[in-house]
């Protein structure tokens, strides 16, 4: 009842413009070894103006006719016919993420960013230390085997059948032929595909917006759609369904984020190192990887 | 006996479909897969080893990396409206700049090649633009996709950008690009970019 109420309040709250029906086809992804069958030639070399359409679910290229080519030497307005609408013509306004909590976000992400350097790395590098490599692989295969609800849900919720048989595929493989998850046996015969869907993604495949950036501290990067998605997968989440006690329930995610950071030791690291902005490269990666991953 | 014949043919196309299928690739495939394996191989030379090679083995891999990536066309797509408003001085300024960062960066991570597998999964050609698609499998078992975006010019493909799984690069610098230059100005971003260059 309150997950129904949950999904009610989150699409009144934020039922955007939810762009055309033709739009959102063409967001599609393009599937694997989809012919192309545009433009050839000078119409397309010469960077002319060009919309895409779906047929049979394959993105389709068509250029638009009576559209001055040669737009594409104009510096600053190169076309990239790879981003999304990322269309050619005149400066469009950047594709960022709303952030009116920055002074807030950033404060938190200074926070956090001691947490990691001086708390959750020094702790992980011990664990590490302790734990051979293989048997921490192991325990992250079985918690991500363990939260196959969420997956499964929210595969249906976003009408992907495929992606549920999969996801259930992959994780009766995985139970009982991978020792209760510890050994990811259907990544290795690569028998299933992956579908790692969650309520915020199922949200904005229904056209919610991701509302603004939110730096949670200990948590981190989400948005505002994304946080109410997350504790929404909570009700799914075997661990704090099976088990009682708060405590235990926050050691097991503990456990489960420690381990996962023995593991990542060092992304963070290479992201600070390329970036001029960490706090702008984090926010801005975050929202291109949730685009990216609600358009699979 | 038609209808024999019939699913005889479909049966022979769909072999000969699952027979070629390994050998779609394309010329911008190949590109990449070029430069990754030219470089693979300077990092795994037992020759090139250790620290006191470290120079040789940069450089090498800094040709390499050269050749294949457009550091003007990164610069240019980076900076988006605000490239229009420098002099020719200050592009190649810039060029050169964001080019030693991104090649920082590259090399660092290259430097760590721990014998992570390369797959290539697809590609898209429009026109003068290709998509090559990758997938990178670690040694701890994360699969990681990664996407070149090439431009052919010059009769060459040669990447503008890379998006690693689904942030391109090209977008992540162009918001914190903008954010410096609406903040405080154009120099200071150049000054910025100095600073973070000569970081070791």
């Amino acid at each position: 009842m309150t997950k129904v109420l949950l999904v009610f309040i989150m699409f009144s709250v934020f039922s955007q413009p939810a762009p055309a029906l033709s739009e959102r086809e063409a967001d599609l992804p393009m599937p694997l070894k989809c012919t192309y069958n545009g433009p050839k030639g000078d119409a397309a070399t010469k960077g002319a103006s060009y919309t895409e359409e779906t047929v049979d679910g394959c993105a389709r290229f068509r250029v638009a006719q009576g559209v001055p080519a040669g737009k594409d030497t104009e510096e600053g307005a190169l076309r990239d016919p790879f981003a999304d609408r990322d269309k050619p013509g005149a400066d469009k306004p950047l594709d960022t993420i709303a952030d009116p909590l920055e002074p807030i976000n950033r404060a938190f992400f200074v926070f956090n960013d001691k947490l990691y350097f001086w708390v959750l790395k020094p702790v992980a590098k011990g664990y590490g230390a302790i734990v051979p490599q293989g048997a921490r692989v192991a325990l992250r295969n079985f918690f991500y085997n363990l939260a196959f609800p969420v997956r499964f849900v929210n595969c249906l919720l976003q009408g992907k059948g495929y992606g549920a048989c999969d996801e259930m595929g992959r994780f009766f493989t995985n139970t009982f032929i991978g020792a209760a998850g510890f050994i990811d046996v259907a990544t290795l015969t690569g028998n299933f595909g992956k579908y790692d869907e969650d309520l915020g993604q199922t949200f904005g495949s229904h056209g919610a917006g991701p509302g603004f950036y939110i730096n949670w501290p200990i948590f981190g990067p989400s948005s505002l759609r994304d946080t109410v998605g997350t504790v929404g997968d909570a009700f799914l989440d075997p661990i704090s369904i099976l088990i009682d006690p708060t405590e235990i329930i926050i050691a097991v995610n503990a456990l489960d984020l420690v381990n996962g950071t023995s593991l990542r030791i060092g992304d963070y690291e290479d992201l600070k190192k390329a970036a001029l902005d960490p706090y702008i490269s984090v926010r801005d990666a975050y929202y291109q990887n949730r685009k990216s991953k609600i358009k699979e | 006996m038609d209808v024999i014949r019939f699913y005889r043919k479909i049966f022979f196309f769909v072999l000969i479909l699952a027979v070629a299928s390994p050998v779609w690739a394309g010329v911008p495939t190949e590109k990449i897969r070029e430069t990754t394996e030219k470089i693979l191989s300077i990092v795994t030379d037992p020759d090139l080893k250790g620290a006191e090679k470290e120079g040789e083995r940069r450089r090498l891999i800094r040709e390499a990396v050269d050749e294949r990536f457009d550091w003007k066309e990164m610069s240019q797509r980076a900076l988006a409206r605000h490239w229009r408003k420098l002099n020719d001085v200050q592009k190649q300024e810039f060029i050169t700049l964001f080019g030693e960062l991104l090649e920082r960066t590259y090399l660092n991570r290259v430097e760590d090649y721990s014998g992570e597998q390369v797959t290539y999964m697809n590609e898209v050609i429009e026109g003068e633009y290709a998509l090559v698609e990758v997938k990178i499998l670690t040694t701890k078992g994360t699969e990681i996709p990664v996407n070149y975006k090439l431009r052919k010019k010059g009769g060459d493909w040669r990447v503008y950008d890379i998006a690693i799984e689904g942030v391109s690069l090209v977008n992540n610098y162009r918001v914190q690009f903008n954010d410096i230059i609406t903040k405080s100005s154009y120099e200071e971003l150049v000054k910025k970019l100095q600073e973070k260059v000569a970081e070791k």
